[in-house]
């Protein structure tokens, strides 16, 4: 399967169990066309994290679609519930957050929800599908501490922030040290990227 | 702090895998035309969210009881539906608008100037906008996002 989702890529989601949770009905709505054009046949919809709740406490979830701004308990909250105190394997399902406009105030919030992507309404299919093909190929790890539950915040590797020894396993010190070989010749390098016959 | 680091198994990403399904094109066109299917019951939901921060927030309202948090929920219904009126720049003048009033809330002071312009931009935009010639349509949009701090690349 290709990395970029292509118009002929084939995504079969006929298995799948979505909640999508939105507390704008007409939202709601456009969301639920869109994810059962996909193909999902097990879609349940809950307009209030109480109703999302409910039902993640009786079913098996693969994917969750939720807006984020709603009145009293918002989507920021439910994935921090979702993360920390649903049971498995629900705890791990990828999250897919929509929100029209992202306060100031919530911009900390949202990156530290512990969903796997973020997605700008008014939604387009494309895009959602882009995402949602991006969610089910996810390979990034999963981190679990007092004050963070979901996947690794961090999309690239570029080694610890200068000054700090890093936390992760394999972080690499920044500094490299003196060379401890002679540099290569540029005939070497160039014999690195010749072209030669493969026998097959 | 103990950090736990671990691969938790991604149930989706085996099914889409598997044989059957759609190709992607075939699935955003069924999409598409799910979403299609709602055109008028969402324009009606942006009609009557525009009617009501008219009446609760325009220059006749009474504003001395206004709140920050419902005019911006209605700024973001505005946003939800508003994909079917982007020909407009509905979805734009609304994303603009939320921008003011996440400020406004902020500060904890309306700037009532800047939401008349807003209302009027939006009345016209919802009304006009689709028939108006870009490049005005673009200026107009501009003026609102000077008057909001809005930046258009953000969300």
């Amino acid at each position: 399967m290709s990395d970029a989702l292509l118009p002929s890529t084939r995504i079969n989601l006929e298995k799948a169990v979505v909640l999508v949770l939105d507390d704008n009905g007409a939202s709601l709505d456009i969301l639920s066309q869109v994810v059962s054009g996909f193909g999902v046949k097990q879609l349940h919809r809950a307009e209030s994290v109480t109703g999302a709740q409910s039902l993640v406490k009786t079913k098996t979830f693969d994917l969750v679609i939720s807006d984020v701004q709603m009145p009293d308990v918002d989507g920021v909250e439910f994935i921090q519930w979702l993360r920390r105190e649903a049971s498995e394997p629900n705890r791990y399902i990828p999250v897919i957050l929509v929100t029209g406009h992202t306060r100031k105030t919530d911009v900390l919030r949202i990156r530290d929800a512990g969903a796997n992507f973020m997605v700008a309404k008014p939604i387009t299919p494309k895009v959602l599908l882009e995402r949602i093909f991006w969610v089910a190929r996810e390979d990034r790890p999963f981190i679990e501490c007092d004050n963070y539950v979901g996947p690794d915040r961090r999309f690239k590797h570029e080694g610890p922030p200068p000054g700090t020894d890093g936390r992760r396993r394999d972080d690499l010190p920044a500094e490299v040290g003196t060379a401890q070989e002679p540099n290569m010749s540029q005939d070497e390098i160039n014999n690195l990227m010749k072209i030669a016959k493969v026998q097959l | 702090m103990s950090v736990r680091r671990f691969q938790p198994d991604n149930r989706l990403g085996g099914m889409i895998k598997q044989k059957g399904g759609l190709m992607a094109k075939d699935a955003i066109a069924a999409a598409e035309a799910g979403v299609e299917s709602l055109r008028e019951a969402s324009l009606k939901a942006l009609d009557d969210a525009l009617a009501e921060m008219e009446r609760s927030y325009g220059p006749q309202a009474d504003r001395s009881e206004a709140s920050f948090e419902m005019l911006y929920l209605l700024c973001l219904k505005v946003v939800d539906v508003a994909g079917f009126a982007a020909d407009a720049g509905v979805d734009k003048a609304a994303l603009s608008f939320c921008n003011l009033v996440d400020n406004c809330a902020e500060a904890r002071v309306w700037r009532w100037d800047a939401i008349d312009v807003h209302l009027n931009a939006m009345r016209l935009l919802r009304s006009a906008g689709a028939h108006l010639p870009e490049a005005e349509r673009a200026n107009m949009l501009k003026g609102l996002y000077k008057v909001s701090g809005f930046k258009s690349d953000e969300g």
